[in-house]
């Protein structure tokens, strides 16, 4: 069972992308609520070892670890009609069950004090894979549970399985609307900075753009969390297929993100897909062929996380690597003729400073699943105009830290105690640094970044760990 | 009498007693006359022309009746005629009246043909002449039988003193053309000493010749048709039922049981199913259209035979081959019965032999469109495979291979059973040079003499020293008879070749993708400006390029190229053009694989050895400075603490990594190495592009976007 992949849910948000994410993989490897193999699935050629193991008794189980400080939603699980799906040792509800308060820090805290408990449970997963490839969390960054349990669980991974590959699949809040979470942009940044050092790869979904996905696309008047949720389950699932569905390349996860991930940082991607339905809705059957799905996952619209940028910023932005996962009966032949279209209509704006190009995953569709829709298509794209929304939750950041909101409840915990909010401040510079990167790599001679400017290079590391000599740029 | 070892001897008193057979015109005419001369000496006191004129025509009516069985009477004498064999002369008294003698003279040519054909039966009905003489023989015999009846009723009249030697010509004359034009053929068999087909061209021709003279063409139109009776005998076992039933070697199509099928899975060059069954000459001419279809059709049915399933084209009496006629039947016929073994062929390869989940398997397996197991593979067989090929032990890697397949995806497939491991001794680059007609393949690219001379080259080099089992292992695939007609030796190491190009590819990625995690592991360090930041985009670039490598050659050239030869094969109609479709896929495969061009094959393995070698360095040097070891266990003072002075080791080690010289001054060798290759490539690949227009397309994968601009 080679190159395993343990799913960590953590939170409310978590949890419910969580499941819904366990409830497509089932039905795409024909895999019952119970967990056990339908019979019209037994001659798949799928991999369902990645995701799934399967116990004494046949039952396919998945790799997944469900976490909360409170018990609403995993209860609500535990109540659904998977309840036995997964496995209970795998189930961790917080004692008290008081949740983390919508407290980052609360959340890191708690999670800091569990640490021994999930820790057991992340090792005996560990230890049941073969050759574990890495980890994947679903979370959210405003609240308190995903984000500040899910930090410190994303620091502990990164200390104890450092040769291990961490992804995130992060739930960016809905900024167009005003959150009932008001500390949203402090839990937001904290958590942003430990995306930033200790993932590898950060599947950025974005509310705003789910919900006006949902609007727009699926004529939805007002989305549910389900059905937002259910857009995430797809992204999560379709990102995957080639895991899952091996081809010719991208059979490992690694390999995978390597292609897409630039620099070390610069690992947060956009996603987008076509075409989107929801669950029960009589979709519209749309022509699909290889060309339509390319050129619409190009579109803006399509795309899961909104730009902020003004119109101006907006047009500097630039593709820094894409990933094309085409699902479905694909004459091959069409691939070619699709990039070259794309190519001399010059759909897409590439970074000038390295070789890009669309990459394209052809992967075969689950026999389980009936859609309307001969061909559908999962973008993962590098984009620079990410740093927009990083931006973003900085500026929300700011205003709030001007007027010292709400800091006394971060103060409460060991982290901030005697008002030391360095961690606010060393965070908000990484996240600044990785603004610039993002900037720089719109620029024809991000190259040379940094090398002309090495106090810019000091000054994130610097104010954290003393200064450096000046010596290190060339 | 010589005779070849199959045909049975002949009894000996066929030679011993001419007078039994006819024989005696030839051997022993000169004794015999002898003989006869004496009685003739003795009886024929009298010549002829001292009779009256009646008496002498009663006299050479007589003489005549024998004469025209072959018998030399007291008046009409027999003379053999050298050099011809079977040829006899008859001459008349010269003392006969003038005009009785003219008379007689005019039956004489149909005498001299009755020993011709007589001859030719007789001689030609032994063994060692072969069935199509046989049965010529035996229906001239038939029709000599008529003759003779006639003879014998003309005798008959003769007696009851009806016949005057006016009514002897007038009854012998319409036969004399018949005999004539048959007596025609039999010389030209005899002297060319005709068997087998060359018999049935000669009627044939013969008959055409003849068309004006209706009844002479419709004699020797039979005469085709009864010799040519056992000629198709052989014909029908042949289309019917794939087998020569050929005792005297007439059949145009001839066997080489040296070539075994067993060969098709050991031998490159195999030469079974061209040559195991072939075309020899003298063909019929009226088969000579279809001689193709006919080889073909026994072909097939024999390689269903071999097969163990013995496959009869249903006979019934409307499909029996009756005749050659003019009516073309049989040309309908023969292709029914190739329409029937080529379905049923095709068939049986496709439905129980499988051909396609074949096909797939290889593609699955040697051409890694499931490339799953390959991932879990190089993991599990990474330290056997960095030996040199000599120390790898295969089946070592047959057990790691076995265990990779059996824990991916391709363990619902039943085929992966079939594949099996091997380790070659040279490299890629240096087998594909020895592969003689591979290489003219090269020479017929249009390629300079710069080019070839590089193979040749190649050829005498030694191996290269650090070569590893990452060059030169491969993967086969037993393949078993009768699919082997298709995937033979020679597809199969095709396939191997494509193989390996990928496999070390994927190898490729595979450590840059271990140099890309490395990097991962420094994000915690504002890296920009350092070696780390110069490196993973230098990294970055050389995954593009391989990415894009593997991009091209699977989904540009692998998927759609098996995408037309499934469809083709899906509408295939014969197992020949099932083998040329595979064949035809393979080659443009290895083409586009860029395997047949090697200036540009060097190119891309330059580059990927550098990008081996960046990878390996990387690997060796980032964790060295960046990464401390992470040995530090839970159990010291909590984890704040240690996280907070792991940091700072870090911090520290960063500090050394910036004085350190080394990483960046290689970082930067290799990309001014890897940049200076990639670009020289470009001009490459555009140079030959007009040649081989997807070049173009694998340029437009690995130059990007902006090469066009």
């Amino acid at each position: 069972m080679p190159r395993e992949i343990i799913t960590l849910q953590v939170g409310q948000c978590g949890n419910q992308i969580g499941m819904e994410f366990w409830k497509q993989l089932c039905l795409e490897h024909g895999i019952s609520k119970e967990g056990i193999l339908e019979d019209f699935a037994t001659q798949g050629g799928d991999r369902k070892d990645v995701f799934f193991y399967q116990a004494d008794d046949q039952h396919y189980i998945p790799r997944a670890l469900l976490m909360d400080l409170e018990p609403r939603v995993i209860n609500g699980i535990q109540n659904s009609e998977y309840r036995n799906l997964y496995n209970h040792e795998n189930i961790f509800v917080s004692d008290h069950g008081g949740g983390a308060g919508n407290n980052w820090a609360s959340g890191y805290h708690q999670g800091q004090k569990v640490e021994e408990d999930i820790m057991d449970m992340v090792d005996r997963e560990a230890d049941g894979s073969d050759s574990l490839e890495g980890f994947v969390l679903c979370h959210s960054i405003a609240g308190g549970t995903g984000s500040g349990m899910g930090s410190y669980l994303l620091e502990t991974l990164n200390d104890r399985y450092s040769k291990k590959l961490v992804q995130t699949y992060s739930v960016f809040p809905n900024q167009m609307e005003t959150s009932d979470v008001v500390v949203q942009p402090y839990n937001s940044l904290l958590t942003l900075k430990r995306l930033t050092l200790n993932a590898d790869c950060v599947v950025v979904l974005d509310n705003t753009a789910l919900n006006r996905i949902a609007v727009e696309r699926l004529h939805l008047s007002n989305p549910t969390f389900a059905q937002t949720n259910s857009l995430v389950s797809t992204v999560m699932s379709a990102s995957t297929t080639t895991l899952r569905y091996p081809g010719y390349m991208n059979n490992d996860l690694v390999g995978l993100l390597a292609s897409l991930i630039p620099t070390p940082r610069c690992h947060f991607l956009m996603t987008g897909y076509t075409p989107l339905t929801v669950e029960r809705q009589a979709n519209v059957i749309r022509k699909t062929t290889v060309l339509d799905v390319m050129r619409r996952l190009l579109q803006t619209k399509n795309i899961m996380v909104s730009s902020y940028a003004r119109t101006k910023e907006a047009s500097q932005g630039k593709y820094i690597s894409i990933l094309n996962i085409i699902q479905g009966e694909v004459d091959p032949t069409q691939v070619h003729e699709s990039l070259q279209r794309i190519r001399e209509r010059k759909l897409v704006n590439f970074i000038e400073w390295g070789p890009a190009s669309i990459q394209v995953a052809l992967s075969r569709k689950s026999p389980y699943v009936q859609t309307a829709h001969r061909v559908s298509g999962l973008m993962l794209a590098s984009h620079t105009s990410i740093r927009h929304l990083f931006s973003k939750c900085l500026s929300q950041y700011e205003k709030l830290r001007k007027k010292q909101a709400f800091l006394d409840n971060y103060r409460k915990f060991p982290m901030f105690e005697d008002n030391d909010l360095s961690e606010f401040d060393e965070s908000r510079e990484i996240i600044e640094s990785l603004v610039d990167e993002y900037k720089a790599c719109e620029s024809p001679d991000y190259i040379k970044w940094g090398m002309e400017d090495p106090d810019g290079a000091m000054s994130a590391e610097g104010n954290a760990t003393g200064t450096l000599d000046p010596k290190l740029a060339l | 009498m010589e005779s070849t070892a199959s045909s049975p001897a002949t009894p000996r008193w066929n030679v011993q007693r001419p007078f039994l057979t006819g024989h005696f015109y030839q051997e022993s005419k000169s004794t015999v006359s002898q003989i006869t001369d004496s009685f003739s000496k003795r009886g024929s006191q009298n010549p002829i022309g001292s009779y009256p004129t009646s008496v002498q025509e009663l006299l050479l009516i007589d003489n005549l009746l024998s004469a025209l069985v072959g018998i030399e009477g007291r008046y009409i004498s027999t003379k053999r005629i050298r050099g011809k064999e079977g040829h006899v002369t008859f001459h008349i008294d010269a003392s006969t009246d003038f005009t009785l003698q003219e008379l007689a003279k005019r039956l004489f040519p149909l005498c001299e043909n009755f020993v011709v054909i007589s001859h030719f039966v007789e001689s030609r009905s032994h063994f060692k002449n072969g069935v199509v003489n046989h049965a010529f023989a035996a229906a001239l015999r038939a029709l000599l039988v008529d003759y003779q009846a006639m003879v014998a009723q003309l005798e008959h009249q003769f007696r009851l003193g009806r016949l005057s030697i006016q009514g002897l010509w007038f009854f012998c004359q319409p036969m004399m053309g018949s005999m004539h034009a048959l007596s025609a053929v039999i010389e030209k068999a005899l002297i060319d000493n005709c068997s087998g087909s060359a018999v049935l061209n000669l009627l044939h021709n013969q008959a055409k010749a003849m068309a004006g003279d209706n009844a002479v063409r419709s004699l020797l139109e039979k005469m085709t048709q009864c010799a040519s009776a056992a000629y198709l005998r052989i014909l029908e076992r042949w289309v019917y039922e794939g087998i020569i039933d050929d005792p005297y070697g007439e059949f145009f199509i001839s066997e080489n049981k040296l070539l075994q099928k067993e060969s098709l899975t050991q031998d490159y060059d195999a030469k079974y199913w061209q040559q195991r069954y072939s075309l020899k000459n003298g063909i019929p001419s009226f088969l000579l259209s279809t001689s193709e279809t006919i080889l073909i059709t026994g072909k097939y049915l024999n390689v269903m035979r071999e097969c163990g399933h013995s496959v009869q084209v249903p006979v019934s009496e409307n499909s029996k081959l009756m005749s050659f006629g003019s009516n073309h039947h049989y040309l309908e016929r023969i292709k029914a019965a190739y329409d029937f073994a080529s379905g049923e062929l095709l068939n049986l390869i496709k439905s129980k032999y499988d051909l396609m989940s074949k096909l797939r398997t290889l593609k699955r397996y040697l051409l890694l469109d499931q490339g799953d197991f390959l991932v879990h593979f190089m993991d599990i067989a990474r330290d056997e495979l960095i030996k040199r090929p000599d120390e790898i032990s295969v089946e070592k890697l047959q057990s790691l291979l076995d265990i990779a397949l059996r824990t991916t995806a391709a363990a619902s497939d039943p085929c992966h059973e079939e594949l099996t491991c091997c380790v070659e001794r040279s490299s890629l680059f240096n087998r594909l040079s020895t592969l003689k007609d591979l290489e003219s393949g090269v020479k017929n690219l249009g390629f300079h003499t710069s080019e070839v001379k590089i193979v040749t080259d190649s050829g005498n080099q030694t191996e290269p020293v650090n070569i590893t089992g990452l060059e030169t292992f491969s993967l086969s695939y037993k393949v078993h008879w009768p699919v082997s007609l298709v995937i033979s030796r020679k597809a199969l190491t095709k396939y191997q070749l494509i193989f390996r190009f990928l496999f070390h590819c994927k190898h490729v990625n595979r450590q840059l993708c271990g140099a890309w995690q490395v990097h991962q592991g420094a994000r915690a360090h504002n890296t920009s400006g350092t070696a780390i930041s110069r490196s993973s985009l230098l990294c970055r670039s050389m995954l593009k390029f391989i990415n894009s490598l593997l991009h091209y050659l699977t989904f540009e050239v692998l998927e759609p190229n098996w995408h037309v030869m499934n469809d083709r094969l899906r509408s295939a109609n014969s197992i020949d053009e099932v083998i040329q479709y595979h064949d035809f896929f393979l080659e443009k495969c290895l083409k586009e694989c860029l395997l047949l061009l090697p200036e540009l094959l060097k190119k891309v393995e330059k580059l990927k050895t550098i990008s081996l070698q960046y990878a390996a360095a990387i690997q060796r040097l980032i964790p060295s400075i960046y990464i401390p070891e992470t040995n530090t266990s839970n159990d010291t003072s909590g984890l704040g603490t240690s996280k907070r002075r792991r940091s700072r080791q870090r911090f520290v080690a960063l500090k050394e990594a910036a004085e350190n010289k080394t990483v960046i001054d290689s970082v930067m060798k290799f990309e001014k190495e890897f940049n200076t290759e990639l670009r020289s490539l470009g001009p490459l690949l555009s140079k030959n592009s007009h040649a081989e227009p997807y070049l173009t397309h694998l340029a437009q994968c690995i130059l990007g976007v902006r090469s066009e601009q």
